[in-house]
């Protein structure tokens, strides 16, 4: 493989940096090559019987640097680089140069690991650092030790959360980690090593300002560094990086606690690392200063807050160390980038700290939408997961039956009740806990689960439906009380349904999440939203009325029967909630049909297909799964077809959405999240109420009106735009 | 892998668009001007093995865009069967800085197609970077439909879509099912269920 030097001779240095095994022995092979080289063609490959055209796609051209990994850059070995003294110990005898490249490094492992976490991987992000590598290296130099404790032993809790929720199946880069020292000896008790070098510094910090002071020092502190005048400084820097790294390593194992009995703690360090994370910031002024004795580099880097290059990292060596390692090299984020990053993840890490433990399945599933809103990555994602399912109960403590229970608002039943066995039943709960799952992930790969997890809705409705008919016999032998056993099917069915619309509907905005529609396809889009939210809003609503009657029933002789006749036939906040969605939907859906119908955009006409072959592609999963029923491109079509922009003022539907949305604000004071989107979807309400009278007195006089849709006030209900070209 | 037609071209090269001529795929001497555009253009590194697994194989479905001799454009692709379905997919499509914005991409990649549909695929593929609106565009005036994002898709961490073109099918005309729909024939019932489509999606990393 040496035949690269050109000379044909193996170089006696690289001789064999592997050795040779008992089969096998290295020989020099250029000549053979050179001549075989000779005789072909181009185009023409030498190959054994089972290389075919497909493997030779996967192959890797040598010396080529974007493809070849084992390309040699600079060293051959992680010994032979330390020989070279790429990562001295101390890193200066200078010591207040040593703790400036400590910062540096310090600074350099932060962005790293940030760039680890948005996708990088470990091998190349956090484990090029030489320091790293070879645990014992660092023992003599207790900052820098402790230091690279406490990394190795976030990273290891990192990736035992994600690799643990699972949500990492697209980014399976984040647990890879073989081959690479993971756990040094007594990582274990990286923090008491942190804590003491925390306290040497914060005495030596006390110190040198006792003797700005001119105080007398209390005790002999042999200062950080030599330098009296940037002492202060320096402590500072390295406390707050210590501190910050020593509760953000407490937050992720404290978070980790079963039943999330750990989280009121663990918001305690999310607010401890923010405010580190913040003097860590203001650090970087006098990190960067000119006076602190360091000489500058011309071209400062980004990834240390001093905007000095690093000592000791070299991502190449992990390549070869590492088969894992993608043949590229990678672009670390900046240390600002870094700062941010992890600012975001300690927001997104204290929404799963607030969560009460204590919501029903709705709630839960609106909690987990809720904090999608933020695109948390992968590590607040998986943690999420890691709390809300554990040991196959929510929150590691209710059963699946308890779930479906409150959820589907069963009556009571005795504990252990045979019906929690049944294997449909069972299998319910899967889905339940799968969802949940599924939930918490990337929203790319959410929305292709959910695609396919709806088929498995229909099929256990289905199922129970026949369960529930046909074995009545075994069912009812399960249950003493018939219109018990009726009551629990009627209320399962009906929670299955809804909760399969919502999946449905939930796929369908993620669409709007993801761009995966264009805007000539909004018409069919909104269309089916509509159809979905009406099938959800007709089971929500039977649903209610369900719960409402039995309850009414319990305590019926204590209320004024008048009364109670008015309360019967409102209807649930929550479904007029779903109402107003289904006015918006509507009205979007066939106020973007009559605007085709006149031409004024919003289609395209291709060559190679039509629109019935796009609305399969797009709602192919909901079709095959009957979502909802009897809808097809036909009713699509029959719907809006006929849609016209001088008679669509008549509807009403904007009018009925803003009216809804109004009212409801006074059932929803309590809720924030669901306050706030009722005050958007007033306004895209508003908004295009006016559009469309507009359209509709100029549409067909005007012909330089411009219309689009933009998203300003709601994430997928559009506001229409007019505009004079 | 699709970098075509970026809005407005910086230094646009003055040509009338029927000075391009169009070649399909002729053989060895053809590679090094489509490896070269590729190579340039393109964010994937590719091997040789790679660029003749394709011309090799399908040359009918590789086209290039030569102007007064020089090549300003290539389109390379496969098809075959993938999960029962038979399935187009363009693989590179690349045109030149200056002479982009001019219809070359879509002239090229709808020759492609038009073999691909001549030759029985059911539907064709392809995946391109969100980020490349220009490419986006091109497919979607073509009938394509996002069918899905993928996270991270490409080696420089961008996510990627897969873009869906799905060819007409006899059985989905329309008019038929108006029919169908009137005769009170339902479309849907529960034990219309699809075959399972777990697979995972191939990966670029």
């Amino acid at each position: 493989m040496d035949s690269a030097t050109g000379d044909g001779g193996v170089p006696s240095s690289i001789a064999s940096p592997i050795p040779s095994g008992e089969n096998s022995v290295w020989a020099d092979v250029t000549h053979l090559l050179k001549s075989a080289c000779e005789d072909l063609r181009e185009g023409e490959l030498i190959h054994g019987e089972n290389f075919d055209l497909f493997a030779a796609m996967s192959t890797l051209e040598i010396m080529d640097p974007k493809m070849d990994s084992g390309i040699v850059t600079k060293y051959y070995s992680i010994d032979e680089a330390i020989e070279n003294g790429a990562a001295p110990v101390p890193l200066s005898f200078d010591r207040t140069v040593d703790i400036q490249c400590v910062i540096d490094v310090m600074d350099h492992l932060l962005a790293c690991e940030a760039t680890w976490h948005k996708g990088q991987s470990l091998a190349q992000t956090v484990f090029s650092c030489i320091y790293l590598l070879r645990p014992d290296l660092t023992s003599s130099h207790p900052l820098l030790h402790s230091y690279c404790r406490v990394i190795r032993a976030t990273c290891k809790a990192a990736i035992s959360t994600v690799s643990n929720a699972r949500t990492h199946e697209e980014e399976d880069y984040f647990i890879l980690s073989h081959g690479l020292p993971l756990h040094g000896d007594g990582d274990d008790k990286c923090l008491s090593i942190l804590n003491a070098v925390e306290e040497t510094v914060s005495r030596q910090l006390r110190a040198c300002k006792s003797h700005s002071l001119k105080k007398r020092v209390p005790e002999d502190i042999e200062p950080l560094q030599t330098i009296p005048e940037l002492e202060e400084g320096y402590c500072k820097a390295v406390l707050c990086r210590l501190r910050f790294r020593k509760h953000f390593y407490h937050l992720l194992t404290t978070m980790r606690r079963p039943q999330g009995r750990g989280l009121e703690l663990a918001k305690k360090h999310v607010s401890s690392c923010l405010s580190e994370l913040e003097l860590m910031q203001k650090s970087a002024a006098f990190l960067r200063c000119e006076e602190n004795g360091i000489t500058k580099e011309d071209t400062p880097i980004e990834t240390t807050a001093s905007g000095c290059h690093p000592i000791g990292f070299d991502a190449t060596l992990n390549s070869r160390i590492c088969t894992s390692t993608p043949p590229r090299s990678i672009k670390t984020l900046s240390w600002v980038k870094a700062t941010q990053y992890f600012k975001k993840l300690l927001e997104d890490l204290d929404i799963v700290c607030s969560n009460s433990l204590d919501q029903s399945l709705d709630e839960v599933l609106r909690f987990v939408v809720q904090f999608q809103k933020a695109q948390p990555d992968l590590v607040a994602r998986s943690h999420l997961q890691v709390l809300l399912v554990e040991d196959g109960k929510l929150y590691g403590r209710d059963s699946m039956f308890q779930v479906i229970s409150r959820a589907a608002a069963l009556p009571q039943i005795p504990p252990n009740h045979e019906i929690q066995k049944h294997e449909y039943i069972v299998q319910l709960g899967q889905l339940i806990i799968n969802l949940l799952k599924i939930l918490c992930t990337n929203a790319a790969w959410q929305r292709r689960k959910l695609g396919k997890v709806l088929q498995d809705w229909r099929v256990i409705y289905m199922q129970l439906e026949m369960a529930f008919q046909k074995d009545i016999g075994q069912i009812a032998g399960i249950f003493t009380d018939q219109n018990l056993c009726k009551k629990v099917a009627d209320h399962i069915l009906m929670w299955v349904e809804e909760q399969t619309y919502w999946i449905a509907f939930r796929f369908l905005v993620l669409g709007f999440e993801l761009e995966l529609y264009s805007p000539a396809e909004y018409c069919m889009v909104y269309w089916y939203m509509y159809v979905v939210l009406i099938a959800q809003a007709e089971k929500a609503h039977l649903r209610m009325s369900a719960i409402h009657d039995t309850a009414k029933r319990k305590g019926k002789k204590k209320r004024d029967s008048l009364k109670d006749a008015v309360k019967d036939h409102q209807i649930h906040p929550a479904v007029l909630f779903l109402q107003c969605k289904i006015c918006i939907a509507e009205g979007l859906a066939v106020m973007i049909a009559a605007l085709r119908t006149e031409h004024m955009n919003l289609q395209i006409q291709s060559p190679f297909n039509r629109e019935q072959e796009r609305f399969m592609q797009h709602f192919d999963l909901l079709q095959k799964a009957s979502i909802p029923d009897r809808v097809s491109y036909v009713s699509f079509k029959e719907c809006t077809a006929y849609a016209n922009i001088s008679t669509l003022p008549m509807y009403n539907y904007f009018k009925d959405a803003q009216k809804l949305a109004k009212e409801l604000k006074g059932n929803f004071s309590n809720d924030s999240d669901r306050m706030s989107e009722l005050r958007k979807l007033e306004q895209v309400a508003e908004h295009n109420s006016v559009a469309l009278n507009l359209i509709s007195r100029l549409g067909n006089l005007d012909s330089s009106l411009k219309v689009s849709l933009e998203f300003n006030h709601h994430p997928y209900f559009a506001t229409v735009v007019v505009k004079r070209s | 892998m699709e970098k075509p037609e970026v809005d407005e071209p910086s230094q646009s090269a003055s040509f009338e668009e029927s000075e391009i001529e169009y070649v399909s795929y002729g053989g060895e001497h053809h590679l090094p001007l489509i490896m070269r555009l590729v190579d340039e253009e393109l964010s994937e590194p590719y091997s040789i093995f790679t660029y003749r697994y394709f011309v090799y194989l399908w040359p009918q479905l590789s086209f290039l865009a030569f102007h007064r001799g020089r090549c300003v454009g290539t389109v390379v692709c496969k098809m075959g069967e993938h999960r029962n379905t038979f399935r187009g997919y363009i693989a590179m499509l690349v045109v030149i800085k200056p002479y982009r914005g001019r219809g070359i991409a879509t002239e090229l990649v709808s020759r492609s197609i038009r073999v691909m549909m001549e030759s029985g695929c059911e539907e064709v593929t392809l995946e391109a970077e969100v980020t490349n609106k220009g490419a986006l565009a091109l497919y979607g005036r073509l009938g394509f439909v996002r069918a899905k994002r993928l996270f991270c898709y490409y080696l420089n961490g961008v996510d990627a879509f897969r873009l869906k073109l799905l060819f007409p099918r006899p059985e989905l005309d329309i008019s038929q099912m108006m029919m169908a729909h009137r005769d009170g024939r339902q479309e849907h019932s529960h034990d219309h269920l699809p075959q399972d489509q777990c697979c995972e999606d191939h990966h670029h990393h």
